[in-house]
């Protein structure tokens, strides 16, 4: 019982909700380029291996999009010292689990391991980023399996569907407006060089960030690192892709007839996205805004819309301050069979507006100051989450050790400033609004 | 109104599961003189604390034709009190940061608290007053009610909801477990504000109930301030999870349901073993070499790796009170569903004929007790693996031996259960998408 408990508490993380809630960071540049950051957390035998690439679906060219995806499955189709499928059975076998996730921004491959195994996955990693065999018969296999994935999660699903189109219209230029998944029209013509194409030009040591978290010591995993990724051929970063969208000139709209049960209502607008140091004040008010519309049991837009007014049956609201160069802001409301969509899309901005000119009350403003806290402390309880965050945040730009920063920005947030950035994005006249309306079948 | 407690000592201390030498944490135990049972294991290395009270109030016992009931409940007991209007409540849970959550499934009834150490106090108040307090508002429930109505109507636009559905209606015609929890719309309209307060008389009792609790918070911390709070609890259900009927098998069905997609999702169901199945550890190490273990199954390198027929294809089991679903399911482009149920079939078919090997086994045993720690590395997950240990009354070493019972399955032990599980002619299949030709 005494060594369990030394287990449990000697490497207690000594922090309250009050000071941040972040464990040290130790971080190692390479000079290829490659980054290491780790997060050391001693109280379980368990690791997470996270490696970040600073590509996405916003490195694609048009007529390609999907491409950045790809690699999600390739990256498990063998390498030169990897057979198909071994790099996971080896995952396996030490009782790991393994996935990767794609966005505009990034791509990220993990690992949940047991900690004495994160040398050998390391390295194994490493390989598979060198060396990746991108064979043509495993790639016509998987760009099938990557069609039924698209059908499964936007085709078929008639509130997905609206929103790929949604931000498709509500963007000019910014590449928020391709999806992730890609068009199913570009997934029937892609082709193995075009994936070949993809990794000689952006699978290089200076896109990656290297994120460990848990039962490690830094020093060993530098090691690691420094004889794995580190050994990399240096080679030449592009510029990535982030044109400036122009302001909207009015309010755009769409409808998407599709066979649905029950309308949905969406708007969304471009709104910026955090730079420390420059808008600390306007992005945090956003985040904060938006968590007063959305957030907790007394959230704005549910308790005037879904409780009060009877307009929808439920509301959301989203505002992704960690995102690269512009955010889609939105708002939706699920609509049950005798809620219409100009009803709830009246009440929608009333409500906004409501909170724009006469501001939040003083509880509500620190209640959701807390909550907002309170989720990053709740959010150290998940050894993939630390790392997630930690890696999105360098992947984007803002860089990880801003994790402190962005808290205290929230602490300083004041009613105006709430006003004032509902006043300035979240208008009517910026908004891009969808319309999800059930076939009717005649 | 005493509350005298039994403190049991903890059961299992420091242990070696396997040769990766783990340590397994502590389960603490505790019994309230109501019969509570609490569960306690110690994480001081986030200040947050999370719970979980477990009741059996699932929705196996929603009335005929009333199914939802039970999960209607648990969203009435958290929306509002009798001391606190739906207004004050949120507010006063929101300023707090007091997550609070609930939830029904076949067995259970359950509700869930996630705190800052520092709100600890509040948030068992809280709690308390949600268990014990409820509100019964007419209005808040005949808008919940509506609300869920609205939400069950747009979740039939899901394949794997219409499926799912579908599923529990062939397995268990004639049982609890007929229905989804949440309800359908039919049933849902059908529910009265009296079949919730008389599921909550009857069920929502201390004995029998579990409070898993993991956190930075010792037991006598945690006991300080449960007590006063539950002391008051009194009873015993009418109906325990003990008197949970064995369900009858049933006569394999094929069933399509016609939706406008361009994918057909395909599942395949039969009664599996229940939470005391002697042969538990088989099954489990049996569903992981089908389809439960991701990328190294059986099924998911049949049909996606060597076939690119799918995205998704998995099977999983649920053992509860009694035999629960054994489900194999899959969503693939509409005209090639025929070709990845035959695939499907085969690979059941070769294991029940006993093709499994050594190589197999191992990699599956290797994959469950290497990743041990990693199910246990959070507080709700460890709030989770209590909540099941205390309920379905499993030993509290239960933790601690889980290694050693995986280890010790044979090969012959697996073979055995594929023989009594993967006979393709005793599953149900339902296909939801497109009728063929359209």
């Amino acid at each position: 019982m005494r060594r369990y408990f030394l287990f449990f508490t000697l490497f207690f993380i000594s922090f309250s909700a009050q000071a941040a809630p972040f464990a040290k960071l130790h971080q190692a540049d390479f000079a290829n380029g490659a980054r290491l950051i780790v997060e050391e957390d001693h109280s379980a035998p368990v690791a997470i291996v996270q490696i970040w690439l600073k590509i996405g679906g916003r490195d694609e060219v048009p007529g390609k999009t999907g491409l950045a995806h790809v690699f999600e499955h390739m990256m498990f189709k063998g390498s030169k010292h990897l057979a198909a499928g071994e790099f996971s059975h080896r995952i396996a076998a030490m009782g790991g689990n393994d996935n990767a996730f794609t966005s505009h921004d990034y791509t990220a491959y993990f690992e949940i391991i047991p900690a004495a195994k994160v040398d050998e996955v390391l390295a194994m990693e490493a390989e598979r980023f060198a060396n990746l065999s991108l064979r043509k018969n495993d790639f016509a296999k998987e760009i099938r399996v990557i069609q039924e994935e698209r059908r499964m999660r936007t085709d078929d699903d008639p509130n997905s569907r609206m929103f790929e189109e949604l931000s498709s219209v509500a963007l000019r230029l910014h590449p928020y407006r391709e999806p992730v998944i890609g068009w199913m029209q570009d997934l029937k013509k892609l082709k193995i060089d075009d994936v070949r194409a993809f990794y000689k030009a952006h699978y290089i040591p200076g896109n990656v960030t290297v994120v460990v978290v848990g039962d490690v010591d830094f020093a060993d995993v530098k090691k690691t690192v420094a004889r794995t990724f580190g050994k990399l051929k240096k080679r030449v970063v592009t510029a990535r892709f982030n044109p400036v969208e122009p302001e909207p000139i009015g309010p755009k709209r769409m409808q998407a007839m599709l066979p649905a049960q029950l309308p949905m209502l969406a708007v969304t607008m471009p709104v910026p996205v955090w730079h420390p140091g420059k808008n600390d004040t306007q992005a945090a008010a956003l985040a904060v805004a938006t968590e007063i519309l959305a957030g907790g049991r007394a959230a704005v837009l549910n308790r005037e819309i879904v409780d009060r007014q009877r307009k929808a049956f439920a509301t959301a609201a989203g505002y992704d301050p960690f995102s690269m160069g512009i955010d889609l802001w939105y708002a939706y409301g699920m609509l049950g069979p005798k809620q219409t969509t100009a009803g709830f899309e009246n009440a929608l901005w009333a409500t906004i507006e409501h909170l724009r000119d006469n501001g939040p009350k003083v509880a509500q403003l620190a209640s959701a100051k807390r909550r907002m806290i309170a989720d990053e402390v709740f959010a150290q309880d998940s050894l993939y989450m630390r790392a997630k965050q930690i890696g999105m945040m360098e992947s984007v730009g803002i860089g990880a050790d801003k994790r402190d920063a962005w808290l205290a920005a929230i602490r300083k947030v004041s009613a105006k400033d709430v006003q004032k950035v509902l006043a300035r994005w979240i208008t009517r006249q910026r908004a891009t609004t969808g319309i999800l309306q059930p076939e009717t079948h005649s | 109104m005493k509350c005298m407690l039994k403190l049991t000592a903890a059961l299992f201390l420091y242990t070696f599961i396997t040769p990766a030498a783990q340590a397994i944490p502590v389960i603490e135990q505790a019994q309230l003189a109501n019969g509570l049972r609490v569960l306690l294991m110690q994480a001081h290395n986030v200040p947050m604390v999370s719970m979980r009270l477990t009741v059996p109030a699932g929705s196996r016992l929603d009335a005929p034709e009333k199914g939802g009931t039970a999960s209607l409940l648990a969203s009435m007991l958290t929306d509002h009190t009798a001391k606190q209007d739906y207004v004050a409540w949120a507010d006063m849970l929101d300023a707090q940061a007091i997550r609070l959550g609930s939830g029904a499934s076949r067995d259970s009834l359950s509700l869930s608290l996630t705190v800052l150490k520092e709100a600890l106090g509040e948030g068992v108040d809280a709690f308390s007053e949600a268990a014990l307090n409820p509100g019964w508002s007419k209005k808040r429930f005949a808008l919940l009610r509506r609300d869920a109505v609205s939400s069950a109507q747009k979740s039939l636009e899901e394949p794997g909801v219409r499926a799912a559905e579908e599923t529990a209606a062939v397995l268990y015609p004639a049982h609890g477990y007929g229905h989804r929890s949440g309800g359908s719309v039919a049933s849902l309209s059908r529910i009265k504000l009296r079949d919730l307060q008389m599921l909550y008389a009857r069920q929502f009792k201390p004995q029998g109930a579990v409070l898993a609790v993991s956190g930075d918070v010792t037991m006598k911390e945690l006991l300080a301030l449960i007590r006063p709070r539950f002391a008051g609890w009194k009873g015993a259900p009418e109906v325990t999870l003990k008197a949970t009927p064995e369900p009858e098998t049933t006569t394999p069905k094929n069933k399509h349901i016609s939706m406008p997609t361009r994918q057909m999702t395909v599942q395949l169901s039969r009664l599996g073993p229940s939470r005391y199945d002697k042969a538990f550890f088989a099954n489990m190490l049996l569903n992981h070499i089908l389809g439960g273990g991701g990328f190294s199954s059986k099924l998911m390198g049949e049909v996606r790796e060597q076939r690119g027929l799918a995205y998704g294809v998995y099977s999983y089991f649920i053992p509860l009170a009694v035999s629960g679903p054994f489900v194999i399911s899959l969503q693939t482009r509409a005209d090639q569903a025929g070709e990845a149920l035959a695939v499907v079939q085969n690979v059941m078919r070769d294991m029940y004929a006993g093709k499994i090997t050594k190589v197999d086994l191992d990699a599956a045993k290797a994959n469950l007790t290497g990743g041990f720690a990693h199910r246990l590395d959070s507080n709700g997950k460890r709030v989770g693996l209590m909540s099941m240990i205390g309920f379905y009354g499993m030993p509290l070493d239960y933790l601690a031996v889980w290694g050693e019972r995986i280890n010790a399955v044979t090969l012959a032990e697996v073979k055995a259960e594929a023989k009594r599980f993967l006979a393709p002619k005793e599953w149900h299949i339902i296909e939801a998408g497109p009728i063929k030709g359209e």
